[in-house]
């Protein structure tokens, strides 16, 4: 039988028709596309109970209270915990990553020392331990001879290293530079004591000066709950916010008024303010008020503030009658970075509480009062509040005071964070013997001779007492949320043992008890803390403040102009002076911040014919202390001869998700001292542009 | 494709006033949704981040500049361009509430759909997704981790209305009628300044219920016809004027 082609087209469409009735062509490709994605390295999930468990993260520029979602054991997601006053519910852009960073390519995973080569060699923790009694029982009772620096400004921890610097006999126990040094000295000039405090919730008109309320001053992811309740959604505002500051950072973009001032000239702007309010008869019963209103009406006139830092007197005048006329105002003023800001700056905003009488009242200024000390030895905090790292450093990098024997650096990178960071970097590198109790492979872990790694944040013990800006002294705690992943140990713990081998008795012998005795102390129940309540005190210090006329006479300069300064600004999705950028967090940052390996700076149009510079065009900008390298992107938000340059990029150790991206600003920063007070101050740094 | 009208209409409405473009939603979006972390996140027509957020400004010069930020999930949209035009059926909007879904293992990574969405909210699975070691043990229970090769988007947490769902029956309630609150994406659980509001938008006892009859309201490019399920909320007239490609005399 022959097959003509009848029969052919016969088996050919017999064939396609049935083809399309039978499922295995269909089955067959529908397999292949799952197989074909069914490929080794996906991982598997894992499944199991779920909880949730409360904790604290200090990743931060302050601690954020959360409940850590785990799956068999194992966190995987965290979340506000709406139940605790200290950060009300809000979760931080670093610690909604915590879970993740358990995980950090950068974790340090046990006690390391420092090899010949530079390199380091894991060793036990009673070997590390030894290390570092032999090398402190040399300097005990030496005064100069030991430094600590403590980047936990809120923790119980930070006491206890206090108090353990104080038996060694040593006054050079330091806090990283925040908000909260200027805030203290401040205080101390006006006469005051405890912690400065703004109560935002019941506030109806804030006006920010310089505090970058929404990324980097005072307990920001509060700031932002407090923000968000206060101007519900479809709902009328019950609080205005105005902000003044170089840039229009995301606090100038959700405020209902951006006033563009000058970096560093916060003090003048808000002289300027009680020019007019002075004008419109506001006064204080304080001792030296008339001093106070001759330096104003003498040496802040609308025409002398508008040429200092170009904001015309309608403006001011407008500004000054807007808070007059609001029942609650509320003015804060801080560094436009949460670091760096003068004295003057804390008491000329203070003063303008002082005329509106704000300072004491409901939706005001407060002295809050501290919560007792856990450790009868510590440090107060308005004492450590007060001290000066940055100056200490500026002094041993120029000799002027001889390098400690041995410096401790408690989740703190002082090698990359602190301004002017070369020369600071520089000053640290003369210590003989410096210890990490790092948690990552930072840049000061990576250069230190011994490193003894504390527990992530979800691994272990902690407390945070009172952060810097909120309106009423609080506590909170927390118990680990996993056991260890790695050999870390607490570093209370550690300091703990050492204290009780060299002679020293801090009272406690574990970091639990340190922390349980505090929150006895403070009439805190230990159980309801660890839970996820927040203690709430109402307590506050009493007597009134006076304005520190002869302080600001001194220290407020009126910039000679000219000059194209610096304003640095930190973004809580980039990291912090503690945190490189999170793995999770590298989607995140702006395309107009970084591209590839390149920093972008910000400058406006103006600006940048000045300069004659362009979108991305290359400029290298010059410190005192350093330079950077970066390209331009023009914003309009940037006011005239300022740029607006990201901190937190060009790291130099950690791990591939921010080394080697971007360039750090910190470098370019130069360190002042402020007169009349003598602290170290770096808000007004100008550069240089080639 | 004729639209669906569904009983339940799972609506995100998101404050652009009070966006202060913390990150927090991307990053607890990609927690959530096991997102691997990216190296070069820079790189942004390769990185996944099914919560975008824009930043906006007026285009005036100094100092009359303003900016705001814009938080952009998947829009749901009512009349979705994506679906129609999927050749394997990997995209659909047929639950209840109207979520457009996204089946990864039928995708065929032909990326129609992107082509085809006007939001871009949909992403390509251009590499292996790579955990830093140990990391897969953070790994979320609740999405499926997918291959490179496909494409992936928002889904409003949807593993989440199945709790919220499950958590109804075995209350003995009426799934279909969760309270206000009870299901709730990872972003608005993590967005520190209150600015997104989520619900049922056909439920006149959910808050988005008259947030999206707000006088401020408005949906990105509302002329084309997407009818998304993601609503805006400002009282900038400026940030309005951007929704869509109006005229010069149009009212917003």
């Amino acid at each position: 039988m022959g097959i003509d082609r009848r029969t052919f087209i016969q088996l050919v469409t017999g064939g396609v028709v049935g083809s399309l009735f039978t499922p295995v062509i269909w089955k067959s490709l529908d397999d292949a596309a799952i197989w074909s994605q069914n490929w080794s390295w996906i991982p598997r999930l894992k499944y199991g109970q779920i909880t949730e468990q409360a904790t604290i993260s200090k990743f931060g520029p302050s601690p954020c209270s959360l409940m850590v979602k785990s799956v068999a054991g194992s966190p995987y997601v965290a979340k506000g915990n709406a139940d605790n006053e200290m950060s009300k519910g809000g979760v931080d852009a670093i610690s909604a990553g915590g879970a993740q960073l358990l995980y950090s390519p950068s974790r340090v995973k046990g006690p390391m020392k420092k090899v010949a080569d530079g390199k380091y060699e894991s060793i036990s923790w009673d070997d590390a331990e030894k290390m570092l009694s032999k090398k402190l029982s040399a300097v005990k009772g030496q005064a100069g001879k030991l430094a600590i620096v403590s980047g936990d400004a809120t923790g119980t921890s930070t006491e206890v290293l206090s108090a353990f610097a104080a038996g060694m006999g040593s006054n050079d126990c330091y806090l990283m530079p925040g908000d909260e040094q200027a805030a203290a000295v401040a205080l101390e000039n006006m006469g005051g004591s405890g912690q400065i405090g703004y109560d935002l919730e019941n506030s109806d008109f804030v006006l920010l000066i310089g505090a970058d309320a929404m990324n980097s001053w005072g307990s920001v992811v509060r700031n932002q709950r407090v923000y968000a309740d206060n101007r519900p959604t479809g709902g009328d505002i019950e609080s205005v916010y105005v902000y003044a500051g170089p840039f229009l950072n995301s606090t100038a973009a959700i405020s209902d008024k951006w006033i563009p001032v000058a970096p560093g000239t916060g003090a003048i702007f808000s002289l300027g303010l009680a020019y007019h309010m002075l004008n419109a008869g506001a006064s204080a019963s304080v001792a030296d008020f008339a001093d106070f209103k001759t330096l104003v009406m003498s040496r802040f006139t609308p025409d002398k503030v508008e040429k200092a830092i170009g904001v015309a007197p309608g403006v001011m005048a407008g500004l000054a009658k807007q808070l007059m006329s609001a029942s609650a105002p509320l003015v804060i003023s801080g560094s436009e970075f949460g670091q760096g800001a003068g004295a003057v700056d804390i008491i000329a905003a203070s003063a303008l509480n002082m005329l509106l009488g704000r300072v004491g009242e409901k939706g005001g200024m407060k002295l809050l009062a501290e919560l007792p000390l856990a450790v009868d030895s510590a440090v107060s905090r308005a004492e450590l509040s007060s001290r000066d790292f940055a100056g200490y450093l500026a002094a041993v990098a120029t000799d002027k005071v001889k390098a400690p024997e041995v410096m401790m650096a408690y989740e703190a990178n002082p090698v990359y964070a602190m301004p002017q960071a070369t020369t600071m970097a520089a000053a640290i590198a003369k210590v003989p013997f410096l210890v990490s109790f790092s948690t990552w492979m930072d840049e000061t872990a990576s250069t230190a001779d011994l490193i003894m790694p504390n527990p992530h944040s979800f691994e272990r013990f902690d407390d945070a007492q009172t952060p810097y800006g909120v309106g009423t002294a609080m506590l909170s705690a927390c118990a680990p949320v996993i056991e260890p992943l790695y050999n870390g140990k607490s570093t209370v713990d550690v300091i703990l043992g050492v204290a009780s081998g060299l002679g020293i008795d801090l009272g406690y012998e574990s970091v639990e008890a340190v922390l349980q005795a505090k929150a006895e102390k403070a009439g805190a129940d230990w159980d309801s803390l660890v839970e996820g309540a927040a203690y709430v005190s109402d307590s506050t210090e009493s007597g009134s403040l006076k304005f520190a006329a002869s302080v600001l006479s001194k220290a407020v300069i009126m910039p000679k102009g000219g000059e194209i300064a610096l304003a640095p600004y930190a973004k809580l999705n980039v990291g912090s002076s503690t945190m490189a950028i999170p793995p999770l967090n590298c989607v995140t940052v702006s395309k107009f911040e970084l591209q590839g390996k390149d920093l972008f700076v910000q400058i406006n149009g103006k600006t940048a014919k000045k300069l004659n510079a362009s979108e991305g065009s290359k400029v290298k900008l010059a410190g005192a202390g350093g330079e950077c390298v970066a390209r331009v992107h023009i914003n309009e938000g940037v006011m005239n001869d300022v740029i607006a340059a990201p901190l937190g990029f060009g790291h130099t150790a950690w791990d591939e998700f921010s080394r080697g991206k971007g360039d750090n600003i910190s470098k370019i920063l130069t360190v002042g001292t402020e007169p009349g007070t003598g602290m170290a101050v770096w808000t007004s740094s100008f550069v240089s542009v080639a | 494709m004729q639209q669906i009208e569904f009983d339940t209409k799972w609506t995100m409405v998101v404050d652009i006033d009070k966006c202060s473009g913390c990150g927090s939603c991307m990053v607890s979006c990609q927690a959530e949704n096991n997102i691997a972390p990216m190296e070069d996140g820079s790189n942004k027509l390769k990185t996944l981040t099914w919560m975008l957020v824009y930043e906006l400004n007026n285009g005036k010069e100094f100092p009359e500049r303003e900016s705001a930020y814009l938080p952009r999930p998947c829009m749901q949209c009512g009349n979705p361009a994506c679906v129609p035009v999927c050749p394997v059926v990997a995209t659909t909007k047929d639950e209840e509430g109207g979520i457009v879904s996204q089946i990864y293992p039928r995708c065929i990574g032909c990326r129609y759909c992107m082509a085809a969405c006007p939001y871009h909210a949909r992403y390509f699975g251009w590499f292996d997704p790579i955990w830093p070691e140990g990391m897969e043990k953070a790994l979320s229970p609740k999405t499926s981790t997918r291959p490179r090769g496909v494409v992936e988007k928002c889904n409003f947490c949807h593993t989440r209305l199945m709790d919220a769902r499950a958590r109804a029956r075995a209350e003995g309630m009426d799934p279909n009628k969760l309270p206000d609150g009870w299901y709730k994406p990872a972003c608005l659980e993590s967005c520190p300044t209150g600015a997104i509001s989520f619900g049922d938008s056909k439920n006149p006892e959910h808050k988005v219920h008259d947030l999206i009859k707000d006088k401020n309201a408005f949906r990105i490019l509302e002329s084309i016809g997407m009818d998304p399920q993601v609503y805006y909320i400002s009282r900038r007239d400026w940030v309005r004027e951007q929704s869509d490609n109006h005229l010069p005399k149009d009212k917003h």
